[in-house]
């Protein structure tokens, strides 16, 4: 248990050490992928979010252990995909970004959403990011952000 | 240093369960908060660490005979998804949290946590739901009334392991959850209320009710809810003022940073009488 | 100006993307957490567990090699045990007293966390408890022997306009009502955190934070060193809201202690639950209204009492008193006033700066009594409030003429056609399950009084770099309200150029000059002013070449007159103006309140990008909503009750509908391209709109808030 391999952002990746250590430190620490954030710590702020088999997971509450074996993204390996572009291009122009802390999450809740649901309304796309508070913009235009990234990704979704 | 143990099967997490005093973690969403540690170092476990979510024996979702069977390692979001998953229980599972504790926190995991707060743990209250415990000695059934004894305190043993979730399939055109929380979404209970019943041709057949986080445990109370089988719905309406007395006798809510005791207990009875009151408009139709 | 600045498509209204949209978006931008040091150290703070006491003794146990305990006898010679904020008695390391819960002791640095954590669970204190004030009245009432001087008051101020007294005598009614508002924590989300350096033989701190040059004056005071031998740079900094104006010198100065000490690299980052325990947050405040009434029902006069809880020591709160009492008539012309100021001492954790600074808690409560005069009147709040709106020319409660061209009426047609105001708060006054609030506000831009000339003096500087762009050296910070973007949009706008051809680096205090704290919705009208100066001066001489370097210090405003001893005069060199309509529907059963609309309109000059003002609007407005609505931050034994982000509730994004926004222009002359301040504006007045739509709902009275379903209850079960 304290040596196995997963996929990281479609890397096959070998980690060393204790697997109850947090995903999110493990991400930041070991990997140096500082996009995940920690904002609170106990899963309720959705900074830390990932993709864990193509599921939102908040990475503080993972221990590394449990994703052995499996495929996960962050918002590292999204910004590199055509969905991640499309998403961020459309909460760039949409103004979604302040302080630019729950903006990773805000991001990786999007693409979480989008593929499961393309054509999201508004109410769906709030409840998707539920889980992501952002103390900054009032999420109005993080909702047409990804309103918009919805109309722009429909080709890729 | 604990240990962390990644079980090939479930035969391997009994054994380990039973040989060593190991914590089991599911989807982890309780454990990871509770044994919190500064940033960057592990969660202070107190033991072990036994992992239960990669077991594909608790990874089901069926349907045997007239109980549905709710494998502990299916993550929320999945029990939200299942056709066969009743109403109130949906209701209740959808209320949890937000999407990404969803994906990965079970039904099992919030029984066992015991919180009074816990919504999922006040529908299976109102649905009569029993925990299949196993260990390498075998499987017996608890009732999750017997299950869950006070806050964070439950009859498991320390060499069992919950399997699974047994939600009786009955007929029930009365399912109500309505969650009263910390704000619209992401949120605790400062109080909930479920409600399972089944009325026939105007009479009422059977109902459970349930109230979350008024107390150490769900309040239930079937000899109240006896009074009411066998009534019409009219008669129903008619004994509310004494079945809100029954319940205001029982419901004895505490003061917390989340609520007040006279707010949980005054809306518990609010959201009773309104339920009741509002029975007739319900079953309209049925 | 040589171009028409209007709220059209190529006016500098117009949006652009802001230029840190893609770094954050991709994850890539640092903040603090995200920079590696070589060799660094953790650090924790052992703070103080109760609320008063003496200190009787601190016990630390053998540390291991590599390990230090600091506090006070780490300062060096010369240094002073005080954090130079306004003044300096909130110390770095506790005297021999504390005087709130989590007040500093020490600090335990090492490399290992679970050893310093260890470390830490194994020092001894031992005090001798003394009884604590933790209530506006309990400190009023010097509970458990006065906290300072002999009133427990750290300032009282006086506001007369007209003849109050003649007016009280000759009223045929009084109305009087006290209005109270609770803490609230900033909730930023990235935590307070810096790290301490020892670089090219001096104390370097990257902070997340406001003011580079606050944190520079700090530490350089307790340390006893010249300001120069501090270096500050600031880093992307994730939300602040005042929370890191004045909170970042009291991690800077334990820090630099210990770096000035250990001469390694130390992270000192808060954890949540520390955050939101141990820093400071808004002022609770309580305030008392009376109203002079004539026969006809019309305000002849108002006597206004105002305190604050300041809490343990004195931060920034005469200044956040000033500001609440400055503000303390709202956008009225009042005849005849006197307010009284207080910010009283408590064994709370010291208040501080958030965004308003005091206005909020002002205009709430002048807002809400307005709706209730309104009611007794038998009028709707919004033509009642109307009646007195203050014109150009009238007298301020400084004694002056509002200088400010007004467009509140304006607004307020603005405002009804949104919301169907005038015809809802009719309609619903029969309806048990829906209201309707206004409130109407202003906010002083810059520092009260002549603050940016006696104490600020800004400075902007601008240069021709070798790659034919230019490069912008201010100090004053990206926090997320997007003046990375509005600064670098005014210098290209002047110099004909993209915004990506103006450099703008995270200001590091060695290489731009001081431009003053990024406070008091000051950045854009006056740093942004000096660098519209700038830039064009910069347009004039480009042909000097590469390294011609221009600089501009302010200048205030001509005919603008000030005496900080008496606050008369002009209080601010101008005001963003603001009315906010909110819409509520209700749940009997529960009690609980849906919002289901929410219409703002600002007069903020000229916005310099009207997407970036929109964003500060709806951010504004949800934060001031939570904080009317959700927001419950009690104190229980001295300890914030709320206090994990499960507990201390903030909106999500199902918690409120969206914002409207709509600005009416009218320029400023000495903003850039006609710009005012906004980022505060944007909170003062839903809060009380809210609660005017709560009241309205349901028919009663509301006088404080948070406006919890609890209290709503408690409301209607009074009666
Ligand atoms: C941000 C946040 C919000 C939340 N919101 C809500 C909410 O709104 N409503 C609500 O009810 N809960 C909420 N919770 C609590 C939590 O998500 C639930 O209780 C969850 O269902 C627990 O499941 P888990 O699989 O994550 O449990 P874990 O954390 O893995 O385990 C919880 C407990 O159950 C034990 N356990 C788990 N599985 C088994 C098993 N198979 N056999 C024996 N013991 C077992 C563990 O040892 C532990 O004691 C929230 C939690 C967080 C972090
Ligand atoms: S840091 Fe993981 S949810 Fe906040
Ligand atoms: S942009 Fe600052 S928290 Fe969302």
């Amino acid at each position: 248990m304290n040596e196995f391999n997963f996929t990281l952002n479609g890397k096959a990746v070998t980690y060393r050490g204790d697997p109850l250590k947090r995903l999110l430190d493990v991400l930041r620490e070991d990997f140096g992928l500082t996009g995940a954030k920690e904002g609170c710590g106990e899963g309720e702020c959705g900074a830390c979010a990932a993709l864990l088999d193509g599921a939102m997971v908040n990475t503080c509450l993972v221990p590394v252990g449990v994703v052995a074996g499996r495929e996960v993204t962050t918002i590292e390996g999204i910004a590199g995909t055509k969905e991640g572009q499309d998403i961020i291009e459309a909460l760039a122009d949409a103004g979604a970004v302040q302080c630019g802390f729950c903006t990773p999450g805000m991001v990786v809740a999007a693409a979480s959403l989008l593929r499961g649901n393309p054509r999201p309304t508004e109410t769906e796309i709030r409840e998707a990011i539920s889980g992501n508070l952002c103390r900054c913009t009032g999420y109005d235009m993080i909702v047409s952000g990804i309103r918009a990234a919805a109309k722009r990704g429909r080709r890729s979704w | 240093m604990v240990r962390a143990f990644k079980p090939a099967d479930l035969t391997e997490a009994l054994r380990l369960r039973k040989e060593t005093a190991c914590v089991p973690l599911a989807g982890g969403t309780d454990l990871m908060v509770k044994y919190r540690n500064w940033t960057g170092l592990p969660p202070a476990f107190p033991g072990d660490v036994l992992f239960l979510s990669h077991l594909k024996e608790l990874q089901t979702l069926e349907r045997r005979g007239e109980t549905l069977r709710i494998g502990a390692g299916v993550p929320l979001a999945d029990i939200a998804a299942w056709p066969e998953t009743p109403a109130v229980l949906r209701e209740a599972v959808r209320g949890i949290a937000a999407p990404a504790i969803r994906n990965v926190a079970t039904l099992a995991g919030n029984v066992c946590n015991a919180s009074p707060a816990g919504d999922g743990i006040c529908a299976l209250y109102a649905l009569d739901a029993r925990l299949e415990l196993t260990s390498v000695d075998g499987t017996r059934e608890v009732s999750i009334l017997a299950f869950i004894t006070g806050p964070g305190r439950t009859v498991l043993r320390r060499d069992e392991l919950v399997t699974a979730v047994l939600v009786p399939r009955r007929a029930a055109n009365i399912q109500v959850f309505r969650k009263v929380g910390t704000r619209k979404a992401n949120a605790l209970a400062k109080l909930s209320f479920a409600a399972v019943g089944e009325v026939k041709e105007g009479i009422v057949d059977a109902m459970a009710l349930s109230f979350g986080a008024v107390g150490p445990t769900v309040v239930r109370s079937t000899e109240t809810e006896k009074r009411m089988a066998g009534k019409t719905l009219a008669e129903v309406t008619a004994l509310a003022p004494s079945i809100v007395e029954d319940y205001a006798a029982l419901i004895v809510p505490i003061d917390d940073q989340r609520s007040t005791a006279a707010y949980r207990k005054t809306v518990a009875l609010n959201l009773l009488k309104s339920f009741l009151e509002g029975l007739k408009e319900k079953v309209k139709g049925i | 100006m040589n171009k028409s600045d209007t709220l059209n498509e190529t006016g500098i209204s117009a949006p652009v993307r802001r230029v840190d949209a893609m770094e954050k978006l991709t994850g890539k931008a640092r903040y603090i957490s995200d920079y590696p040091f070589e060799g660094l150290l953790h650090a924790r703070l052992l703070r103080s567990d109760r609320p008063r006491a003496k200190i009787l003794g601190i016990e630390v146990p053998d540390l291991p090699a590599g390990y230090s305990y600091v506090d006070a006898r780490d300062i060096p010679a010369g240094g002073r045990n005080g954090i130079r904020m306004i003044t300096d008695d909130w110390p770095v390391f506790a005297r021999d007293e504390v005087r709130f819960v989590g007040e500093t002791l020490g600090l335990v640095v090492g490399p290992d966390r679970e050893k310093v954590l260890e470390i830490l669970s194994g020092i001894r204190v031992t005090y001798e408890e003394l009884e604590p004030a933790f209530t506006i009245e309990e400190g009023l009432a010097c509970k458990g022997g006065p906290i300072v001087g002999d009133d427990n008051l750290y300032g009282t101020y006086h506001l007369t306009k007209g003849d109050p007294e003649a007016a009280f005598r000759r009223a045929a009614r009084v109305v009087e009502g006290t209005y109270r508002t609770g803490f609230q924590e900033h909730l930023y989300l990235e935590p307070q955190g810096m790290v301490g350096t020892w670089e090219d033989g001096k104390i370097t701190l990257y902070a997340s934070a406001q003011c580079p040059f606050y944190i520079r004056k700090s530490v350089a005071h307790t340390l006893g060193i010249p300001e120069p031998a501090v270096r500050v740079r600031q880093v992307t900094t994730g939300g602040a809201f005042g929370g890191k104006e004045h909170f970042p010198d009291v991690i800077a100065t334990v820090l630099s202690v210990a770096v000035n000490k250990i001469r390694r690299p130390i992270r000192l980052v808060f954890e949540r639950a520390e955050d939101i325990r141990f820093t400071c947050k808004r002022h609770p405040s309580r305030v008392t209204i009376r109203t002079a009434l004539d026969e006809a029902g019309a305000i002849i006069g108002m006597d206004i009492d105002t305190v604050i809880n300041a809490g343990g020591y004195t931060s920034s709160s005469l200044i956040v008193l000033q500001r609440a009492i400055l503000h303390g008539i709202g956008v009225y012309n009042i005849p005849n006033v006197h307010i009284r100021g207080r910010a009283v001492a408590t064994n709370t954790f010291p208040s501080d700066a958030f965004r308003g600074f005091g206005a909020p808690q002002g205009l709430f409560a002048i807002e809400l009594h307005m709706s209730h005069l309104a009611r007794e009147l038998g009028m709707d709040p919004g033509s009642f409030k109307q009646k007195y709106f203050i014109k150009t020319g009238d007298t301020t409660i400084t004694n002056t003429a509002m200088k400010d061209e007004i467009r509140l009426n304006e607004m307020f047609r603005k405002v009804d056609a949104m919301s169907g105001y005038r015809r809802k708060v009719k309609a619903y006054d029969d309806d048990p399950l829906k209201g309707i609030g206004i409130a109407f506000v202003n906010h002083g831009c810059g520092f009260t009084g002549n603050g940016e000339q006696e104490i600020i003096k800004a400075v902007a500087e601008m240069e021709r770099l070798s790659d034919g762009r230019a490069a912008l050296y201010v100090s004053t910070v990206e926090m997320g309200q997007g003046l990375q973007t509005v600064l670098r949009k005014i210098a290209a706008r002047e110099l004909d150029c993209g915004v990506d051809n103006i450099v703008y680096d995270n200001p590091d205090t060695d290489r731009v000059p001081d431009s003053g704290p990024t406070v008091a919705s000051r950045s854009t009208m006056v740093v942004g002013y000096l660098v519209q100066q700038c830039a064009r001066e910069l347009k004039r001489r480009w042909g000097e070449g590469p390294g011609t370097r221009v600089r501009k210090q302010y200048r205030h405003p001509e005919g603008l007159t000030w005496d900080q001893d008496t606050l008369q005069g002009d209080a601010y060199p101008s005001y963003g103006w603001g009315v906010n309509v909110v819409e509520v529907a209700f749940d009997p059963v529960t009690y609980e309140v849906k919002t289901t609309g929410i219409w703002t309109v600002y007069d903020v000059g000229v916005p310099m990008d009207t997407r970036i003002v929109t964003g500060q609007a709806a951010g504004g407005g949800i934060q001031a909503l939570g904080y009317a609505a959700m927001e419950v931050c009690e104190v229980v034994d001295g300890r914030f009750r709320q206090h994990t982000l499960t507990d201390y509730t903030i909106p999500t994004a199902m918690d409120f509908p969206s914002v409207a926004c709509e600005f009416v222009e009218n320029p400023y002359a000495y903003g850039p391209f006609g710009a005012k301040g906004a980022g505060e504006l944007v909170f003062d007045a839903a809060a009380p709109a809210y609660a005017d739509a709560v009241g309205h709902l349901i028919g009663r009275k509301i006088h404080e808030i948070p406006v919890t379903p609890e209290k709503i209850m408690e409301v209607l079960q009074d009666e």
